[in-house]
Formats: C-alpha cells, structure tokens, sequence
C-alpha cells in the first residue's frame, strides 16, 4: 500500500533518484516506532539523501508545501524522537556517510551524520596522533557511550549523548567544534571556525550558534557535517570498583573521588540495574546485597600514572569509610572489565540485558541532574517504581566534575501488554515530575517529558525558545510536536 | 494499543513471543566487534547494502515488518513480498543480534515468506517456476532426476558399492550445474579410500523449499531423504555443498528455532552429517593423509553462509588451507562470522539474478583486494555466484573449490 501523493513522491525521486525514495508501506513501517512506549505513527514518504544539495531541495520541497521532516539515522535514542508525530517525509542520512577528515595534528574530525560509532572508532583507531609525521601515541579515542554500534556519531552528539569520557571531558556535545547544518528553509549554513577557513578545529571564540541545533531534537534544522574533537587512547586503564549500602553512601564516595578530576568516569549502578538481565517484573534485592555498585575508569600514559590515580583512590574509599560512610570492596566482572576498556564495546553496547525478560520495550527517565540531587530522587523514583512493579534499575554517572551528571532509571517493559506499557510510562512521568523541583532535566526527552518540563518552565524560556523555533522555521516542519511549544 | 497480536493465522505468529523480544537497538544493522589493534567495523548485510531503506536492512527491518503485519497496521503487498525474498539469509544480522529472539532470527524470515506464499504477491517468477516443478524432478534447476547422476565419469560409477558407510550427498548444484566439485569430490573421496558411494534416488536436500517457506512441498523431500542411510546402510552423509551440510545436519535433525524437528520429527538421528572440509581436517589431524604435491598460488577464502555462520564451521577449511604446500593464504577483511555472503542464498540467485551477481562481484572485489590469485569456498552454489561474477567483471581472479584445490595433491599414507 502507498501513501502520500504521486506529485510530492515524483519530485522526491527527481531530487535523489527513485531507488532511494519510498511511500511503500513496507519500507516506511520500520520509521513508525521504536523501542519506547511511543505509539507507532506512519510516515508518508522515506527518502535517502546523499548530497547537501539533495538535503537543501527536499527541505525546499517540504517548507513550500509545509509537510512536516523528520532527520533520522539509526532510530536508537529511546526517546520516540522519530517517530513522525505527524507523518510527513522522513530523511533517512544513512547514506551520507562520510568522515570527512581526520587531523592527526590538529585532533579533530568533520563526519557526516550516517557515521556509525563503528565505523567511527575502526577510523580513529587506525589514525596516530602526530605531528609534521612524527607520531607521538597509537590510536584516537572519542566518547563512546552505551549505544549499538550502528548508531549515529553525529546523532548523538548534537542530542547531548554520553560517552566515556564524560567524567574527564564532559558529555559528547561538548566535544563539537564545528558544523554545517541545513535550516528549515533550506540555506546551508556553516558553524565556528569552519565558517571562515577549511580548520574545524573549535566554535570558539565565536558566539555559540552551533546551540540552536544541539538540544533541539532535529526541530531547527538538519546538521549535515559535524566537527568533533578526538583524543589520543591512553595506553594504560584499570577499573576501580566499590558498592556502598545506600544513595547516600555511593554519591558521598563519588563526588569525593571526582573532586580531584582523575578519572575518565564514575558510574554508579543500583543492585537491580547490576542484574543480567535487568530484573522484570520487580522483586527485593537479597538483604545482605549493597544497594549501589560503582566502577571508574582511570587511564593514563604510564604505569606510574595509573599507580598514582589508583592510590589517590584508595586514600578517598579508606576516608569515606573512616567517616562511617558505607563502602565496600567488590571485585568488578573480568567480562563487564573487558567491555570498560576495550572501547567502544559492544558489551556495554549491548541491550542484551533488556529483552530477557521482558516485551522488547526499553526506555527511561533519563536525565541530568546535580549530584547532590541523586540520593534524594533515587529514592523517590525507587518507591515510584516499586509501586508499578517496575525495578529501580538506576545509574548515576558524573559529568565533568562533580557538578551534575546522569540519573537515569532503565526500565523494560512489555510491549505485548498494555497494563505494562502503562504502568511503566506512568512511572518514568512521574519520576520526570518528581525530578524537576530538585534540578533535574530530561535528556532526548519523549513528549510526555517535555510536556512535564514546560508546564513548569520559566515563561521567558518558553518565549525564547518558541522565538527562536518560529525563526529558524517559520513553517514548523520540522520533527513537529517533539519540544511541545508548536 | 498497536502492540497487540492481532493476525494470529499468521505463520511468523507461531513465534511470535521471540519477535516480540526485538529492542529494536540495530545491533543488527552492521558488523563490528572491538579489538586491541583495529576494531572490526563493516557492513555485513548484502540486503541493506543494496536496498538501503531500515526495511531491508539487518533482521530490524523485518522484525519492523513482522510485527506490523501481525499487528495488523500494514498488510501483505508486492512491496513486502520484495522485502521478504530480497534477504539471502545469510544470518549476518543474526550475528550481531544480542538479544533473545537471536536464534529465532531466521526462522522468521521463513515463516514470513511461508505466510507470503499464501497471499496475493508477487513471488519472485523463477522461484514460482522451479516451485512448480521441484515436485516432479526433486531438484530446482528443472533438470530432469533421471540424468542426476549423469556427471559421474564411468569409471568411478563402475567402482561404487551399492552399499558404503557413508553416502555422498551431492547436491543439486553439483549435480546439474558444477559438475566438477562433484567429480573432484568423488575422485578426492576414493583417494583417501573413503567407503562411500552416490545413491540415484536422491533428492534435493530441500534447502530452497525451507529458505523460501515452501514448507508443506518440504516435507515429502526432508522424509525421502532421511529413509536413504537405512536404505544404503550407511552411517553417514558426506556433502560438499554448504547448503546440504547445513539442511542435513540442522533443519532435519534440530528442532526450532535451529531445524525444522517440529514440523518434521527428528530426522537422521543416527546419521552423521559431514562436509568434505571437515572429513579432510579430521584425517590431516590423525595423520592418515598427506599432500603429494604443491599448489604455489596465493588463496583467499569465502565463507559460505550456510557452512559458516549457520553452522559454526570456520577452521577445518582453513586447516586444510594452510597445510598445503606452496599454498599462500590470506583473509579477506570480512571473514568467518564477518563474512559477506556470496549473494545466492535464500533463493535470491533465482529470484533476482542481477542484484544476486551485483553482490557477488562486490565480494569478489574484496577477494581482489587481498592480493589472492584464487578465490576458493567449499559450496558449489557459492561457486557458481562467485565464478560467474568473476567472469562478468573480467576479474583477474581464478575460483576454484577447496576439494578442486586438494584432490590432485592429496593421497592417504
């Protein structure tokens, strides 16, 4: 069955030529969901796009005839992000493929917005860092965060997405050094030093434009290549683990070990997100079980360095537990090691631990929020999940410092029954509402969420961002419905 | 609620539990595995190489397709049957699959092309065309049964007992089209003084019909075929066609979701299932074998899908490579469960012949790269793929298969 109209259709294949344009309901139905609770909505076309050119004429083509334009790479966000809220074109940027450049000297890369972190990593593992050909180290690294590795490097960035290095340099959208990005009403604009020479080598000390497309879920344009900053692997990593009897007791030792910047990451899971698979429906954790479990990741360029990170460690884990604070040692899985240090891992990838049990739904309230808010909502959100049946399968990670980081719950649920699908939709709500007062703020936020949000958002904030919205796409085609204001 | 099954006639419906595990991540959508040197990242499905769209591409696509189909929000069209039997199902996305429908992956592809067979859609024509014929002659090039044994050069059929330990399966490819893998084949076997013989009745082992969901015309075939080892009071099938190995040894013995146990009974349980890699590799290892000659060629090797990935046989064709003299062996960048199928499979080298051969020359390409002078596999049906690619695109390449390789060089001690 098709849909759509055969004149919109016909232009489509005009622009990219007819084998990479459908209205088939065969070839649109994958772009209808994914893997949350979002109701499946049906698309009118799908169309592959492999030039800027090509972007530029359908988002031509689409603004003329406000029909509403939907970015999509891999579909992975966990957050109902493409799923065509009202129908429309949805631009499959697989096809734009690219890495562009990578500058050994320089450290940094331009990609195109179907690179996958697979693709990604093999790149930056086979290029040295160096200078004028005298190589210093083997390998670049850049922020590989808990994702399939066919998902999009770019996607992932410009939506504030995690990496490994978030406790060293901070979450991935902060690794951005340039862009290119194709407005609503299709001019092609460049973004930082980019704008001005061939160097992708910073946004700085130009006004920040590249932040009217991160953040903004694919609602202000289409960002068609992206520079990104990338680092050399250190040769050296461990993993350094503790588990603690509480929130309290795991945010009190991370926020103590992050104070001194020694690591790449912290990461606390709670006893039911430490569970192969993740435990569905819930049940207690054994009563002689820690609470939280936490790994950190340390790196560095010598056995001295890791030595000295690991020793400043213990002096942290030995005064928390002189102070009464209730940590104990643990020693990490050689398996879940291998897959923190041989990044990016498809271990850590994987969703293997989310389907065992349950319907094939995953999502979550996930969310950025500041340390010392974790312990409290941890709490709050494990009584609101116990209470739909669902585990408090939470992670805390820091960013950057112990001044925020991601609280987030994974929840899977079953998809095949519509009391579960409501039960955990009306619990990560809740939770989002619960958040919000103690500083919490969803990330990839599906509708319900934003919902959430601006029903309590400062007035001037919703002005702005409807402003800027109605500026940069004044027929609001794009991703329509996803940030709740339009 | 659209996550309800509501097309419970449906065959996929029959696992739909599994289908339903899907988390939708794309895992399966492209193949990579870390490692401490270079992390191992390409694209594995031939599918969504070519056709691009999320529909085609890895088992996401189709497990997208499944459950909208059982869910009742799209229905069976032209479009969907092109989804369904444009997939070689070579289970690369299986591979990369982590979660538990995994091992289910294939059979859905076949319980959807069972269900197509029974809506009004365009089934590819040359498939419909050997369907309507393999009843008659038991093979689906639409030769006639009579002349299946007529490849054997008198002087091996004149030394075959009617009985042996072991029957040689030869396959339908081997028998009507590269009749030089079975004669090398029959030649090697007497070498090493294998107690084998060829049976004139038969049949096609039934790949085609199971990779395409032709299962009730299956049935007659899986049946006919598991009645020979008593008949010939043999132990043991030996085949050099990947596609016989892998249907012999899984579908007719397994249950779901690995063979088809469940809709035909366990077959074979007393028969041993060996392919000609593997009986090498056994009798190198022991020693009872030994290489009289050289082969001073450079040599790469295509793992068939069916051997491979769906059956787990990665080292004995290797084993063998790299124990002959002057052989130079070299990988491709996409080997073993990394592997980039042929094209052929799950009907799609009858079905859509041009896409099958597009996708073998971009295979043989690869093969190119490595510096190879020969590209070798052990399936005739590869072998004809790669063959005719190679001679399409004027690729300096030779194919020859492994058992053409060994059996001028080898001999039991």
């Amino acid at each position: 069955m098709a849909r759509g109209n055969h004149e919109v259709l016909a232009t489509l294949e005009q622009i990219v030529g007819a084998d990479f344009v459908s209205n088939e309901e065969a070839n649109l139905q994958p772009y209808t969901w994914d893997m949350t609770w979002a109701e499946p909505r049906m698309p009118d076309y799908v169309v592959m796009p492999k030039t800027v050119t090509e972007v530029q004429r359908i988002l031509r083509l689409a603004n003329h005839r406000k029909i509403p334009v939907i970015p999509y790479t891999n579909g992975t966000n966990i957050g109902g992000l493409c799923v065509p809220e009202e129908g429309g074109i949805i631009i499959d940027l697989k096809r734009m493929d690219q890495i562009l450049n990578i500058d050994p000297e320089t450290c940094y890369a331009v990609i195109e917005p179907g690179v996958s972190h697979a693709a990604f990593s093999a790149a930056l593992k086979a290029t040295n860092p160096q200078w004028k050909g005298q190589e210093f180290s083997k390998g670049f690294d850049f922020g590989w965060g808990v994702h399939p590795a066919s998902a999009s490097v770019l996607a992932m960035a410009i939506n504030h997405g995690i990496g490994h290095l978030n406790g060293r340099i901070g979450v991935n959208s902060q690794l951005l050094t340039g862009m290119e990005v194709v407005l609503p009403t299709a001019e092609v604009c460049k973004l930082g030093s980019c704008a001005y020479s061939d160097s992708w080598h910073s946004f700085l000390p130009l006004p920040r434009m590249d932040g009217l497309f991160t953040g903004w879920l694919g609602t202000t344009g289409i960002v068609t290549k992206l520079g990104v900053w990338i680092f050399p692997i250190r040769p050296y990593r461990d993993v350094l683990s503790v588990s603690a009897a509480s929130a309290e007791d795991i945010t009190k030792y991370m926020v103590h070990w992050r104070h001194y910047s020694l690591c790449d990451e912290v990461t606390a899971v709670s006893w039911w997100l430490a569970q192969i698979p993740i435990v569905f429906p819930y049940h207690d954790k054994p009563k002689d079980a820690p609470e939280f479990y936490s790994y950190s990741v340390i790196t560095g360029w010598s056995q001295e360095e890791l030595d000295y990170k690991r020793k400043i460690w213990k002096q942290v884990v030995d005064q928390e537990k002189a102070k009464g604070t209730k940590l104990f040692d643990f020693e990490y899985p050689p398996e879940a090691k291998r897959g923190r240090t041989e990044l990016p891992s498809r271990i850590v990838g994987s969703t293997k631990n989310y389907s065992k049990s349950c319907g094939g739904g995953i999502a979550w309230p996930g969310t950025f929020a500041p340390c010392k808010s974790w312990p409290i909502l941890y709490e709050k959100w494990k009584e609101i999940y116990i209470r739909h049946g669902l585990s408090p399968a939470t992670r805390f990670t820091d960013y950057q410092g112990a001044h925020y980081g991601m609280l987030r719950c994974m929840t899977p649920f079953n998809k095949r029954d519509p009391a579960s699908v409501q039960a955990a939709r009306d619990a990560m709500v809740e939770c989002v509402r619960a958040g919000i007062p103690e500083g919490m703020l969803p990330y990839k936020p599906p509708v319900e969420y934003q919902n959430e949000l601006n029903a309590v958002a400062d007035a001037g904030y919703l002005y702005l961002e409807t402003k800027i919205k109605d500026m940069l796409d004044p027929n609001n085609i794009m991703n329509p419905g996803k940030l709740g204001i339009r | 609620m659209s996550h309800l099954l509501k097309n419970k006639n449906l065959e996929v419906a029959k696992i739909y539990d599994y289908v339903s595990m899907c988390t939708h991540c794309g895992n399966c959508k492209y193949g990579y595995e870390y490692g401490s040197e270079n992390n191992f990242a390409a694209m594995l499905c031939v599918q969504g190489d070519k056709f691009n769209f999320d529909s085609y591409r890895g088992s996401r696509g189709k497990v997208s397709l499944a459950r909208s189909l059982m869910h009742n929000r799209i229905g069976f069209s032209d479009a969907v049957a092109h989804v369904l039997f444009t997939c070689t199902s070579c289970g690369a996305c299986q591979q990369m699959c982590e979660t538990d429908i995994k091992p289910y992956i294939l059979r859905m592809f076949e319980a959807l092309r069972a269900d197509a067979w029974k809506q009004n859609v365009k089934i590819p024509a040359n498939i419909k065309a050997w369907s309507d014929t393999i009843g008659k002659n038991y093979n689906p090039y639409k030769e006639k049964h009579e002349k299946r044994l007529d490849w054997i050069p008198s002087s091996i059929k004149s030394s075959l007992p009617k009985k042996a330990e072991y029957i040689y399966f030869v396959g339908c490819t081997a028998s009507y089209r590269q009749k030089e893998v079975a004669i090398a084949t029959a030649k090697m076997l007497q070498k090493l003084k294998v107690d084998f013989t060829i049976v004139d009745d038969e049949w096609c082992c039934a790949s085609p019909l199971l990779r395409t969901g032709q299962y009730d015309i299956a049935k007659d075939f899986v049946e006919h075929n598991s009645a020979l080892p008593d008949k010939y009071k043999a132990s043991a099938f030996i085949t050099t066609c990947s596609g016989c190995y892998r249907t012999l040894s899984r579908d007719y013995k397994m249950d779901a979701p690995e063979g088809y146990a469940d809709k035909y009974g366990k077959n074979l349980p007393n028969t041993k299932v060996i392919h000609t890699t593997q009986l090498v590799d056994e009798m190198l290892k022991k020693g009872e074998i030994e290489f009289t000659g050289k082969f001073a060629q450079k040599v790469t090797y295509h793992d068939p899908c069916h051997l491979g990935r769906h059956a787990e046989v990665y080292d004995a064709p290797r084993n063998i490579l790299k124990k002959v003299p002057g052989l130079e062996f070299v990988e491709m960048y996409r080997n073993q469960k990394f592997s980039f199928c042929c094209g052929a499979g799950g009907g799609v080298r009858g079905g859509f012949a041009d896409y099958s051969l597009e996708t073998a020359a971009k295979r043989v390409k690869e093969a190119e790269s490595t510096g190879a002078q020969v590209l070798t596999s052990a399936c005739p049906f590869c072998y004809t793929n790669l063959h005719d690619a190679i001679e399409m695109n004027k690729s300096p390449l030779k194919f020859e298969d492994i058992v053409q390789i060994i059996e001028p060089i080898v001999k039991r001690k």
